[in-house]
């Protein structure tokens, strides 16, 4: 029990961490560019809120293990908090206005900073597949475009009839 | 507290506004104009920072092999705010998606193209375990998270979509400014390449579908609209389609492909 607190204490600090950081993120982009999101209460509700939401995913994720049913053990936390949130946002438009007043690229940045130094150590793995994984990378940005537009294309077609 | 981590907060907190004060950079290309975001800016000085060579003295402590495993075992979690947003877009606009209805849900399963284009290339190339995390989607932050969650980062699998990542944040908005009017040329209908702008990246997205308004402004509103509700769609069932389709698909796929040549 004791160990289950320090783990959940341990997630609380870093989902703590993480919004500190969009909010750092949102005050020096303000700096920078007076026509961003400027920083208000609302946006520091609207961390709460992201806080709460994420918490509560991580909850539900580890509730979820002890289903019988191996597709929802294996479902991922950032589902959970994706569904915590619709279905919170349905539920209440205050979530949605606070939310609305986070910056959605401050988000994007410290991630993107803590993303860079973890592969710190794959870095010159990396080197070694990139030119493939380039070519892949054509492959799966056209397979993406080309199967929602013929898709989309004959969807269209058959309402219009 | 470690002192290292200490020296970790402090570091993230500089590159964020050395990143943030670089800001928006557009840099034209020829008849393109390359879109470059603070966090591609993150994202390449804590990488190239991270360089072996570099990693003496100061640097060193910053990168301890300690911080390295934090940002690695710890990256889903500090992705999880950027999740929790997703509902709030949504939310507001669960009506106008649920009226336009059928057309928007069978264009989602198009993103399945990843699998079935991408992988039987990567497999042709000799990529194996990495294919898996390059192919399972555009390598945007859904699939990071989930690469990240069921495989970690620093495997194989965890190294295909972070390269795919990477590409995909330099390039991938040129390459769909690019593409996306020369499918319009081969006789696609407008419509149809703006609902398939919605890849799940926002930038690609905006490329693919200014590039579509750039060529047929008298349609500017209607591709807008349905490039917008093609992406949250994208951004929200996004993550099932990949969990409960893309990935087993991906699964069975490799399997087929791979027996031939072990």
């Amino acid at each position: 029990m004791n160990s289950k607190r320090r783990k959940y204490l341990k997630y609380a600090l870093i989902l703590l961490l993480s919004v500190g950081l969009i909010l750092f993120t949102q005050e020096i982009k303000f700096l920078k560019d007076a026509h961003s999101t400027p920083v208000t209460w609302m946006t520091v509700v609207g961390l709460g809120v992201l806080w709460l939401f994420s918490f509560i995913g991580i909850i539900i994720s580890d509730l979820m293990q002890r289903s019988s049913v191996k597709i929802i053990r294996d479902f991922p936390i950032l589902g959970w908090v994706s569904i915590t949130s619709l279905v919170l946002c349905l539920i209440s438009d205050f979530f949605v206005r606070a939310i609305q007043a986070v910056d959605f690229l401050s988000i994007t940045t410290p991630i993107l900073t803590f993303a860079g130094i973890s592969v710190a150590n794959r870095l010159v793995d990396l080197r070694k597949t990139s030119w493939k994984v380039a070519i892949v990378a054509a492959f799966v940005f056209t397979g993406t475009y080309v199967g929602s537009a013929v898709l989309a294309q004959l969807g269209l077609y058959l309402a219009e009839k | 507290m470690n002192k290292n981590f200490t020296y970790l907060i402090i570091f993230v907190l500089a590159i964020i506004t050395i990143s943030e004060m670089i800001g928006f950079q557009s840099i034209p290309a020829g008849p393109f104009t390359i879109g470059l975001l603070p966090l591609v800016f993150a994202i390449v000085i804590t990488m190239v920072l991270g360089f072996k060579l570099f990693r003496k003295g100061f640097w060193k402590k910053v990168y301890s092999e300690r911080n390295i495993n934090f940002a690695g075992k710890y990256l889903i979690f500090i992705m999880l705010p950027l999740m929790a947003r997703y509902g709030a877009d949504v939310a507001p606009q669960i009506r106008d998606i649920l009226q336009v209805g059928w057309v928007f849900l069978i264009q989602e399963l198009g993103n399945l193209g990843t699998v079935i284009v991408g992988l039987p290339i990567a497999i042709m190339l000799g990529l194996r375990r990495e294919a898996i995390g390059a192919t399972l989607g555009i390598g945007r932050e859904g699939e990071l998270a989930y690469i990240s969650e069921k495989y970690t980062l620093e495997s194989k699998e965890g190294r295909g979509v972070l390269s795919i990542y990477i590409i995909g944040t330099l390039f991938g908005a040129i390459f769909f400014s690019i593409f996306a009017p020369i499918l319009l040329d081969l006789g696609f209908r407008v419509e149809a390449l703006a609902m398939g702008s919605g890849v799940g990246s926002g930038s690609m997205m905006s490329a693919a579908s200014a590039t579509l308004v750039a060529r047929m402004p008298e349609m500017e509103s209607t591709i807008l609209a349905y490039a917008s509700a093609s992406q949250l769609l994208t951004s929200f069932i996004g993550t099932f389609t990949m969990v409960f389709l893309a990935a087993p698909l991906q699964q069975f796929m490799y399997k087929k492909l791979v027996k031939g040549d072990k």
